[in-house]
């Protein structure tokens, strides 16, 4: 079970090399540097194509795969390798994207959960394959505009719901799942914490809010992601061995209404549509807060 | 007459340059948009080309040795040579509040300046110059008519904000400046990013300014820049404007609103 850790605990030293060359109010940097900070000198990036080469200056080793679809393989691989020259300490650890993991790379994903291979798997969500312009991801929300499903006559935005991927990895009865917000450091860093030394495969779906990709202002990148939270689009829960936990619970859920319109993707839906995206939202908070404190099957 | 761009992501370059080659092809021109590929991201670098003439181009390169440079944003050329390549006796017209001779820019050219970020963030409410530099390029060049761009605009959006850039187009071509010599000016430096230690501070628009007596030292701020600009001094923030890219994150995080926005002077 991971505890929140308060910021004013946090260890002063600093893996990335500031400034990078992605987005301004990227939260998907905000991730990363996060991750680099608490594993801190254990840690072996991984990598495959998405923004993360964008903010991959930092001072641990980073090794990038060129195979969108390898990161369980290459992940795989490299833990292997490490436990096989005895380097139990080392951490392997993926920076992947939300493409890489629930969908191009879901069979490595998968195939590594159910192995038990021991990695720590730090998916960032800007929910959509924001690298190449903002195409359709499996990870996309309902409705939204992206370049492959524009707003037009005949669509309106992307025909199919998000992926629920952290329950999915939570069946695979890995040792740690966790999701997480950049909204929400003290959670995360706990998360991360909390999995740091438990052995076998490990996973954390980070909210992670793209300025450019759903268009808003830079400025508002954790404020959007906190949103995400405050109104269930974006729980916060993690499942060790098997039982699902809700680590932050809003007294109420505020409506998703505001925090799609706020979003530039979202400024065509109509009210019904919110309806439909809203009815969703709190069938699944249902069922995690009946879920909460038990098993998650 | 071949032209060449320069902007940063998210201001539109290359929407510019297609609306613009739409319009110069009402006007019975023979046009060439020409989008530059990479590995663009917003607040990055970008360049992208226009070739325009009487009769039917056949050339498809890239643009090297241009008539005219199109700037849109004002501090590009401190880290970009904005005037590589340029003809002689050629013109720039570039986004920046001061007169041609105060730009920075100086070799055997001509320089026109227009303010276009304040002209789009009045207008438009968004620092996106490329629609407003268009107005002003009509101006300084009289190729194209201001009809033929309003025409291009309302095809590339429409309602409310078709309008906005058309009123920024017309702001544009009333304030753009007269062309002058800078042949005697002497060019400041352009200073190359060096590997690992990155100078981002040209990408800013707006910049974080903080108050010390106000700061909590709640670390809010310095885990949340996604630049690592924000370090802990004596428990308090300390923002270093050379990784500072004004994405202003830490100004809408700040518990005790300790951190004000305030817009770039140059």
């Amino acid at each position: 079970m991971s505890k929140p850790v308060p910021l004013s605990k946090l260890d002063e030293k600093e893996f990335i090399v500031p400034a990078n060359s992605a987005c301004q109010g990227c939260a998907g940097s905000i991730v990363a540097r996060i991750v680099s900070k608490v594993i801190g000198e254990d840690m072996v990036r991984q990598e495959v194509a998405c923004c993360g080469p964008a903010f991959g200056n930092i001072t641990q080793p980073v090794f990038y795969g060129e195979v969108f679809e390898g990161a369980g393989a290459m992940m795989t691989g490299f833990a292997r390798a490490f436990n096989r020259l005895g380097r139990d300490d080392i951490r392997v650890t993926g920076i992947i994207g939300d493409g890489g993991t629930t969908d191009i790379g879901f069979q490595g994903l998968s195939a590594s959960a159910e192995r038990n291979e021991d990695m720590l798997w730090v998916c960032y969500d800007n929910e959509a394959y924001m690298n190449t312009g903002g195409q359709r991801s499996s990870a996309t929300t309902k409705f939204a505009a992206t370049t492959t499903t524009p707003v037009g006559e005949f669509s309106r935005g992307k025909k199919e719901r998000k992926k629920p991927l952290p329950i999915l990895v939570g069946v695979h009865r890995v040792p740690y799942m966790a999701t997480a917000s950049v909204a929400y450091p003290e959670d995360f860093i706990g998360k991360l914490q909390y999995a740091k030394p438990v052995k076998g495969f490990r996973f954390i779906q980070v909210s992670a809010p793209c300025p450019t990709g759903w268009n808003y202002d830079p400025r508002y990148s954790v404020k959007v992601a906190k949103e995400m939270v405050l109104s269930g689009l974006w729980p916060l829960y993690e499942v060790v061995e098997g039982a699902l936990r809700i680590t932050y619970k809003p007294k109420e859920l505020k409506p998703v209404k505001d925090v799609l319109r706020s979003q530039g993707r979202f400024r065509h839906i109509t009210d019904e549509e919110v309806d439909e995206i809203q009815g969703e939202v709190d069938e699944f908070w249902g069922r995690l807060q009946e879920k909460d404190g038990g098993p998650l099957f | 007459m071949e032209i060449r761009f320069h902007g940063r992501g998210g201001q539109g370059a290359v929407t510019g340059v297609r609306i613009l080659a739409t319009a110069l092809f009402y006007d019975g021109k023979f046009t060439q948009g020409i989008p530059m590929y990479g590995t663009e991201r917003r607040g990055a670098p970008v360049v992208s080309f226009l070739r325009v003439g009487d009769e039917r181009i056949n050339e498809r390169d890239l643009v090297h040795e241009p008539d005219m440079v199109v700037v849109l944003d004002p501090l590009l050329g401190r880290t970009v040579p904005i005037t590589e390549g340029l003809k002689k006796g050629g013109l720039v017209l570039i986004n920046h509040p001061k007169g041609g001779k105060e730009t920075g820019l100086g070799g055997k050219f001509k320089v026109a300046t227009v303010d276009a970020t304040s002209i789009a963030l009045e207008v438009i409410g968004r620092p996106i110059t490329n629609t407003a530099i268009l107005g002003a390029f009509a101006k300084v060049t009289g190729m194209v008519t201001l009809e033929a761009i309003e025409k291009a605009i309302s095809e590339q959006w429409s309602g409310r904000v078709a309008d906005m850039n058309v009123r920024a187009v017309r702001k544009a071509y009333e304030m753009v400046s007269e062309p002058v010599d800078v042949s005697g000016v002497k060019p400041v430096d352009v200073v190359k990013p060096v590997p690992g230690d990155r100078d981002v501070s040209s990408w800013r628009l707006f910049k974080p300014e903080m108050d010390k007596g106000k700061c909590i030292g709640c670390r809010r701020c310095y885990i949340l820049c996604p630049e690592v600009a924000i370090s802990m001094v004596d428990n308090k923030a300390d923002i270093n404007y050379r990784y500072c890219k004004g994405c202003g994150i830490c100004v809408e995080e700040c518990p005790v609103k300790a951190i004000e926005f305030v817009q770039e002077t140059i």
